[in-house]
């Protein structure tokens, strides 16, 4: 029962969630709240632009888009499936890119992902944890289908704020 | 952009009501200006007893249909929204209901309200738009809008049960 405290204090998350007015804003914080609550030591939230068919996502507190390929990896792979993925021994997954920890120098044990979706049912990203202590279990996973199904509203919002605001740009010059 | 803005707005002020009367209230009077409707209820599904409910509201009195009834039974059944401008004229339509409230239905729109798992928790109805029919960009409005609030309301009947 675990995370049964924890959906009893979602809203207040939410709230907080709710005065961002950016993805750059809010990414973080979800990131934050997402690790705190599995007890995980690294989250990360990748986007998935439907324009450009890229999938990207932000260092830490940085503000500048890394562009990571959309087809390859765990995170890839959720976005191809469709599903959530719990990968306790990514080492021996075929489809767990070992070069990125060989890169980074930080050694992934463990990792969970799930997709986000919007409300046509297109993927619009991927939240994934990094790392618990013990092992991702079912109970983690339930959670964070809730969670990205909880912040996929916001997501979706500011996604329109952002076509939006390139739209009114973009007449401004005509 | 004025539309966006004013649907954070209206996040913001949902995230502060955790019980379950005063969200409905608050969701129903934004789908309605949202979509310049007249009238909205929003059906809570119930599987134990295997019927929607409304709770009180705009005059309707409490609604509470079988799974299978109505427009708003058929939006349940198929998981599907439903656009109906001629409702007299559709054997669905429950016209009962406009006889018993003495109001009249000109044109209905439903959107199912999904949650984490994909299971249909509800059904947005809003009747009457005021200057003209439902169209599509009225669907994809309502559509967004119904994804909006389905966190917060698997929530707060999540933590009420």
């Amino acid at each position: 029962m675990k995370y049964e405290n924890t959906y009893s204090k979602l809203a207040d998350f939410g709230r907080e969630l709710l005065n961002k007015k950016s993805l750059v804003e809010g990414l973080p914080l979800i990131s934050k709240y997402a690790k705190d609550v599995v007890g995980a030591q690294r989250c990360s939230i990748f986007i998935y632009d439907l324009q450009h068919k890229e999938l990207w996502t932000t260092i830490a507190d940085g503000v500048e888009k890394i562009i990571v390929p959309s087809e390859e990896g765990l995170v890839g792979h959720t976005l191809k499936i469709r599903k959530p993925i719990i990968e306790n021994n990514p080492y021996a997954n075929s489809h767990f890119l070992k070069s990125i920890d060989k890169e980074t120098g930080y050694k992934t044990q463990n990792i969970a992902t799930s997709p986000i979706f919007n409300s046509q049912r297109e993927i619009i990203g991927v939240l994934e944890l990094l790392n618990k202590e013990s092992e991702f279990n079912n109970e983690d996973v339930k959670f964070m289908i809730f969670f990205a199904h909880y912040i996929s509203g916001f997501l979706e919002l500011t996604n329109l704020y952002l076509l939006e605001d390139m739209k009114e740009k973009k007449n401004e010059k005509i | 952009m004025k539309k966006f803005k004013q649907i954070a707005q209206f996040g913001q002020k949902l995230m502060t009501l955790s019980d379950m009367d005063h969200a409905l209230d608050l969701i129903s009077e934004e789908a309605k200006t949202l979509l310049d409707a007249d009238r909205c209820s929003i059906f809570i599904v119930d599987l134990e007893d295997k019927i929607l409910w409304t709770k009180l509201s705009d005059g309707v009195g409490r609604i509470v249909v079988s799974l299978s009834t109505g427009i708003v039974g058929h939006t349940y059944q198929s998981q599907r929204p439903q656009i109906v401008n001629t409702p007299y004229s559709d054997d669905r339509f429950l016209q009962a209901i406009d006889k018993k409230s003495g109001y009249e239905t000109k044109n209905i729109i439903t959107v199912p309200i999904f949650d984490s798992k994909r299971d249909v928790i509800g059904i947005i109805e809003l009747l009457n738009k005021v200057k003209s029919d439902f169209d599509e960009s009225d669907l994809s409005a309502l559509t967004f809008f119904a994804n909006y609030v389905s966190g917060s309301l698997e929530l707060i009947l999540m933590n009420e049960n």
